[in-house]
């Protein structure tokens, strides 16, 4: 087991794409942390470097204590399971199991206690005999899995291992892969574009994008406070809703007016001028202000989708769309109007421009 | 899953027809063969002749240098089909898998060697082969032969590794291996198919040519079979009889080759190793 | 590297005597006579070793040539004396004067000893051959079951032919033609042109010699030849040399016009009963049939010297000596070239041979000059058009005319070198550099990348070396060559003349016309590699899936791979024959279509050779095929049904996408093999007939090289074939992308 330093990492590739751009983070001993960002935003260039499969352009990564950006991928002590589960075919699931044991030299006795030991963990043991083709798809997952475990690395690398699986599976996998980490307590580095993966299994969550770090946190932390638009827009489901607007006079106003509110207690840190507020979902209270919530807006019911347990009501606020979860099953019809208030401290301040920083 | 009957009538229908297609015409070969009296051309449709004999069979074996010329060839064409696999399956590799300065610059270059007419160049292909003192040699027929071959085998082996997901290797890396014990352990293995037509192509290459094989080969205890049974045609008095009855034994040990390479050919490994 | 192939080279064992290499071309029992006489002068002369090796003819002229030019070659090459004037003039034999005295030359038969006049200029005469028989002559040959005797004159060829077409079963074919030979070839109507009175040089002969061949007697002997089919029919509609042979030998032919070399084969057949006779006279003009006549013997190659050119000499001197010849005329029943042995008891009593000395002192000694190559490649179109009814025999005779002089000409075409050569020098030079410093920057970035990231050149570079190792130099001296004026008067002295075999070949209306041979090239490639890929994948298809008996179907369908086509495409040439072919025979059996006659008509001929191709191509893309269909995931077809998806639509959708990195590289480089296939159009077509209509580029290149020795415009035309390729592979590569791979 060992932490992983990353230290101004960078990629280049020759036809001059700039994939990652001077990455840092350092992840403790048997931490479990996710790489999350939408596709091509680098993370899995990253996790590659950390694996050894693409050269470093500049930066150091060190494994433990070991500077490694020159060593081979097979002597980095890690273990990797890639989207594609990578089985070699023309191996048994055993074979498959034992392959980079036996590249190690490892005793036959050894390979044979490890292989049977993962086997029975992930329940595969009457698998063993069987060719990659022979498998179901979560079978396949299963033996990638167990590929990685016998070789009881320092590091583990996962590069979005469950995005090939169906969605029942999807989640059985995910919670047997947070019990597995608890169990061996292995560093994991854990890459990933689907965020609730990243909430549900990281210990935290780095959000990457355009090559960039956008935020390093624990996953409740960023989805309370998200360092930027880009983040706040990326966690949470149904997304964030957005509004742009001025503060003014210690308060919000949305473009065109159809919303205000005061910003109470932040508005002194913030100054005047264009800004995007963001509100979650369910941060909305309908019924407009009491003691708990400013009052923020009336907005007309455009859709209304049943969830049974909450309804998710698309409104529409000065013609802009937005999405207010409307806990339990309280009727709520298209052509309501419905008024509504935000929560105290529920409020997301972004910068105006481009980069859109928290304000507050 | 069970097919639609009429599908598997289709597919009977086309393969008998093809095969009526194909062999029909080396049954007229087997006919040549067994007619007496060295007659190329028949005026009925009859494979078997009325006067049939294997006078040309026994003949090949007992007052021609049959054997000798087959060894010949079998030595050549498994000396052929040996390095052209292996130097084939190293370079198709590297263009597959690396990008390299003058990649793209050398395998154009490795078929442009394909686009001058052959026949123009035997002359100075001989003269080079007499200027090396390659004359009656082994490694100079093995040499032109192997270069002959390799730029069919080096794109074909390229085109099989661009089929093998490159996960696999990253995988076998990670696992410890080196890039040379990846491709050994892993992507070879996989390649298989690509590996027997390289190997069949190389063979056929080396087993059947016969014009470069006649400006080495200058002594008739070093031909090569084909050119031991170019022998047997000569302008307007053509041994026919031998010389079809040797082409059909000639076709042998391909069928055999063929034969036993071809559950390599069947067996799909990539099938369920990845999923894209 | 270069010791260790010269050591490779020259192991073996080491003999210490001197070693006489003889090409001959002679027919199976005259090697074993050779054979035999080797042993027996090995035994007189034990410091000599005798290595005869049988080359056929056409293998033996142009390997002969070859080896002489790299200073090579057998001491003695062994043929007939056509080919003499071609050595001669190439300057690669030697005068044989010195070895042979006026004296010992007068012991010969008239015309068994061929001298020519010096290439000095000197106006003395080279001896270029020392004859030890005679042969290569027609006579006619008879069934004794059908014929009597044998016809005296042409009307009487014609009556007994007449009596001797049948049709027994009333089938509207004949089962017996009275009177076949081989029409193809202009050498088998040679004896109807003398008959009428004709010859194909002016006479007396000039140097060079000039084509005689619009006279009215070549129109007369043509159209007899037409009147003997269509006026009398009693000979097939088409017949070339193996089908008249396999006729007469079955005993469905009662007559045929052939030469010595067929003889013992037709006397030793047990299911018919052959006889020799002369040629009949012909009675329009009283005149015999006079067939050619050569010598054939033994010729000094220029490169020996020395204790080996003696050795050689005193194996000629044996072998020309009176007690083999003796032997020659009893083991062979050949005639000898020596007075005595001519005049031995045994001609006379044996009907063939004396029936052989006849018809020989009745024909004319064949023309040695090297022109002869290109009447025949100027007579073979026209006749062949005759005989196929397009042309007229005055019209046929006056386009031999102008076709063999127009090869004359080009064969003697003299190129002086341009003034510009220099600056062409300068010009190569300059773009060399240009492109050395242009490209300075590559070159100084991969040796760096070399440095840095060996392992992909190292895996490249085995392979790349091989292939290059025997190309590159080929590939330049052909260069060299397209810009030099190498031909038959400049075999060996060729000098680098400039651009003109370019000018000439961009020129060439044949070439690049509507209906030239380049389309025609386009057009066979095309054709061929569409069929080849399409029936490769269709096949492949169809035994990728449960089918029973898979393996044996997979096999049968290999076996035209697998199957040397030099002797399939002669079987398809068969079963392309007018009459007697499988194909014609089919057709009109079982679908009551009308007989094609595929080899006469230039459109069929091309489509014969086409199907032939095609045949012969299909299995090797069919086994591209199953092997990239084995790389194909079953999900795929999977997920594909689930979407519905047709078997048409996964085949076009899934299947046709995930071939192409396999089928790319096959299909490029079919396209390129076919474009370049020599083989079948030669042997199917039998080397562009007819009317020399069939050609493609490099069959085209093989005859002006080989048949008219225009060896720089051969390499320029090469050259441009080589372009043409390279375009279309680099734009073909481009558009498709087959450098790179489908998954990144």
């Amino acid at each position: 087991m060992a932490t992983v330093s990353i230290r101004g990492l960078h990629k280049r590739y020759p036809g001059g794409f700039h994939a990652v751009r001077g990455i840092s983070l350092d992840i403790a001993d048997g931490e479990f942390l996710v790489l999350v960002g939408p596709s091509g935003c680098g993370k899995s260039t990253s996790l590659r470097m950390v694996a050894g499969l693409e050269e470093v352009s500049e930066g150091e990564i060190r494994i433990g204590d070991r500077l490694v950006n020159d060593i081979a991928p097979g002597d980095r002590d890690i273990a990797m399971v890639f989207q594609n589960y990578a089985l070699y075919p023309h191996l048994s699931v055993r074979d498959n199991m034992a392959f980079g044991l036996r590249m190690r030299n490892t005793p036959r006795a050894e390979i044979e206690r490890r292989v049977s030991a993962a086997a029975a963990a992930l329940s595969i043991e009457s698998l063993l005999a069987r060719r990659p083709r022979e498998l179901s798809g979560g079978q396949r997952q299963r033996v990638a899995l167990g590929r990685a475990i016998v070789r009881e690395p320092a590091v583990f690398l996962f590069d979005e291992p469950l995005s090939n699986l169906d969605a029942k599976l999807r989640v059985q996998m995910r919670a047997e892969l947070a019990l597995l980490h608890r169990r061996l307590g292995t560093t994991v580095i854990y890459v990933t574009h689907d965020q609730v993966e990243a909430m549900t299994l990281g210990d935290r969550i780095v959000l990457m994008n355009h090559g960039v770090i956008q935020q390093i946190d624990a996953p409740l932390a960023i989805y309370r406070r998200p360092a930027n638009r880009f983040v706040a827009a990326f966690i949470g489901s149904p997304t964030m809703n957005f509004f742009h607007g001025t503060i003014r006079d210690g308060g919000f106003v949305a473009a065109g007016g159809a919303a205000r509110v005061p910003l109470d207690g932040v508005a002194a840190t913030v100054p005047s001028g264009d800004a995007v507020l963001g509100i979650r979902p369910e941060d909305f209270v309908v019924g407009g202000g009491d003691e708990d919530a400013a009052a923020f807006a009336t907005a007309e019911v455009t859709v209304a989708e049943q969830m049974g347990h909450e309804t998710l009501a698309h409104v529409s606020i000065g013609g802009a769309t937005s999405i207010v979860r409307v806990p339990g099953n309280r009727g709520v019809a298209p052509g309501d109007r419905l008024p509504l208030g935000v929560r105290a401290g529920a409020m997301h301040l972004f910068a105006a421009d481009d980069e859109g920083r928290r304000l507050a | 899953m069970r097919e639609p009957l009429r599908i598997t009538i289709l597919r009977h229908a086309v393969l008998l027809a093809f095969v009526a297609i194909s062999i029909y015409p080396v049954l007229n070969v087997v006919s040549i063969s067994l007619r007496p009296g060295d007659r190329l051309r028949s005026t009925d449709l009859a494979i078997i002749p009325a006067d049939w004999t294997l006078a040309s069979y026994a003949a090949l074996f007992t007052e021609q240098p049959f054997l000798r010329w087959l060894g010949n060839s079998l030595a050549v064409s498994a000396a052929v089909t040996v390095t052209g696999v292996a130097l084939a399956s190293t370079a198709g590799y590297a263009f597959s898998r690396f990008r390299f300065i003058g990649r793209r610059a050398t395998m154009l270059a490795i078929l442009t060697t394909q686009m001058f007419p052959a026949t123009m160049l035997l002359l100075p292909l001989y003269v080079l082969i007499a200027r090396l003192g390659l004359v009656d040699t082994w490694l100079g027929l093995m040499i032109f032969y192997t270069a002959t071959a390799l730029p069919f085998c080096v794109w074909q082996m390229k085109g099989f590794y661009d089929t093998i997901p490159a996960s696999l290797e990253e995988a076998a890396r990670i696992d410890g291996c080196t890039r040379g014990q990846a491709f050994w352990y892993v992507v070879l293995p996989l390649a298989t198919p690509g590996l027997v037509i390289t190997a069949l192509f190389s063979f056929m290459t080396a087993w059947s040519e016969y014009i470069v094989a006649a400006q080495v080969m200058q002594r008739e205890e070093m031909f090569t079979l084909p050119l031991g049974i170019k022998g047997f045609q000569a302008s307007l008095s053509s041994q026919w009889g031998l010389y079809a009855a040797a082409s059909i034994l000639v076709s042998l040990p391909v069928v055999a080759v063929f034969l036993s390479l071809s559950r390599f050919l069947v067996n799909g490994l990539t099938v369920g190793s990845v999923k894209e | 590297m270069a010791t260790a192939v010269l050591g490779l080279a020259g192991c073996g064992s080491r003999d210490t005597r001197t070693t006489v290499t003889i090409w001959h071309q002679s027919r199976p029992t005259e090697r074993d006579f050779l054979v035999a006489e080797i042993e027996r002068f090995e035994a007189d002369h034990p410091g000599v070793r005798v290595r005869p090796l049988y080359k056929e003819t056409e293998e033996l002229r142009a390997g002969f040539q070859a080896a002489v030019l790299a200073g090579a070659g057998p001491e003695l090459v062994y043929g007939p004396s056509d080919v003499l004037g071609t050595f001669h003039t190439m300057g690669i034999i030697q005068d044989l004067a010195p070895w042979i005295s006026a004296e010992e030359r007068d012991a010969f038969v008239e015309g068994a000893i061929t001298s020519l006049p010096a290439t000095d200029g000197s106006g003395r005469r080279a001896v270029v051959q020392i004859g030890d028989r005679f042969g290569n002559h027609l006579a006619l040959v008879y069934n004794r079951r059908f014929v009597t005797t044998p016809p005296l004159t042409t009307d009487d060829l014609v009556r007994i032919a007449r009596d001797n077409t049948v049709d027994g079963d009333g089938d509207g074919r004949p089962d017996r033609y009275g009177l076949v030979w081989n029409y193809t070839e202009p050498f088998f109507g040679i004896p109807f042109l003398t008959g009428f009175g004709g010859w194909v040089f002016q006479e007396p002969e000039s140097e060079p010699p000039r084509p005689d061949l619009d006279t009215p007697a070549m129109a007369a002997a043509l159209g007899f030849i037409r009147d003997l089919r269509e006026r009398h029919q009693v000979t097939p509609a088409n017949c070339d040399y193996e089908l008249a042979d396999s006729l007469f030998k079955t005993g469905r032919a009662a007559m045929i016009i052939n030469g010595d070399w067929s003889w013992s084969d037709y006397l030793a057949n047990p299911s018919i009963d052959a006889a020799v006779a002369v040629l009949p006279t012909v009675d329009a003009t009283g005149l015999p049939m006079r067939p050619m006549v050569a010598p054939k013997g033994y010729s000094l190659n220029a490169n020996a010297s020395g204790d080996q050119a003696d050795a050689a000499m005193a194996f000629v001197r044996y072998m020309t000596s009176d007690e083999v010849q003796r032997r020659l005329l009893q083991r062979l029943r050949m005639l000898p070239a020596r007075r005595a042995a001519w005049d031995d008891p045994l001609v006379a009593s044996d009907p063939t041979l004396a029936a052989s000395r006849k018809q020989i002192e009745n024909g004319r000694l064949m023309p040695v000059a090297a022109e002869l190559r290109a009447v025949w490649d100027g007579m073979k179109p026209a006749y062949q058009a005759v005989l196929g009814g397009t042309l007229e025999p005055a019209a046929a005779a006056a386009r031999m005319q102008r076709d063999t002089e127009g090869f004359i000409a080009s064969m003697h075409q003299r190129v002086e070198p341009s003034p510009l050569v220099p600056v062409l020098g300068a010009g190569i030079g300059l773009a060399l550099f240009v492109l050395l410093v242009r490209q300075w920057r590559s070159f100084v970035a991969l040796a760096t990348d070399l440095r840095r990231n060996p392992t992909p050149y190292a895996f490249a570079f085995p392979a790349v070396l091989v292939i290059f190792a025997v190309i590159v130099f080929p590939f330049v001296w052909n260069l060299v060559l397209s810009l030099s004026d190498m031909s038959l008067g400049r075999f060996r002295d060729w000098r680098v003349v400039g651009l003109q075999n370019y000018a000439e070949v961009l020129a060439d209306r044949r070439l690049w016309g509507l209906s030239g041979v380049f389309l025609k090239t386009v057009l066979w490639t095309v054709i061929n590699v569409a069929l080849h890929v399409t029936l490769g994948v269709i096949l492949a298809v169809a035994l990728h899936g449960p089918v029973r008996c898979k393996a044996i179907y997979r096999l049968l369908l290999i076996i035209p791979w697998a199957v040397p086509a030099y002797i399939t495409a002669l079987t398809w040439r068969g079963m392309f024959d007018y009459e007697y072919g499988a194909v014609n025979l089919i057709l009109g059996k079982w679908l009551g279509l009308p007989a094609v006659n595929w080899l006469g008509e230039p459109l069929r001929a091309f489509e014969a050779c086409i199907i032939t191709n095609v045949w012969l191509g299909f299995p090797f893309m069919m086994v591209i095929a199953l092997g990239g269909l084995q790389g194909i995931p079953e999900e795929l077809y999977e997920a594909a049904r689930i979407d519905r998806a047709s078997r048409w639509q996964q085949f076009w959708h899934i299947t046709l996408p995930l071939l192409k990195p396999v089928l790319l590289p096959a299909a490029t480089l079919g396209a390129i093999w076919t474009f370049n296939n020599l083989n079948v159009i030669w042997l199917v077509s039998n080397g562009g007939e007819p009317q020399d209509a069939t050609h493609i580029l490099v069959s085209y290149v093989y005859k002006s090289v080989f048949n008219l020795y225009r060896y720089g415009y051969g390499a320029a035309l090469s050259t441009v074939m080589f372009l043409i390729l390279l375009a279309f592979s680099m734009v073909f590569l481009q558009r498709t992308r087959a450098t790179e791979s489908v998954y990144r």
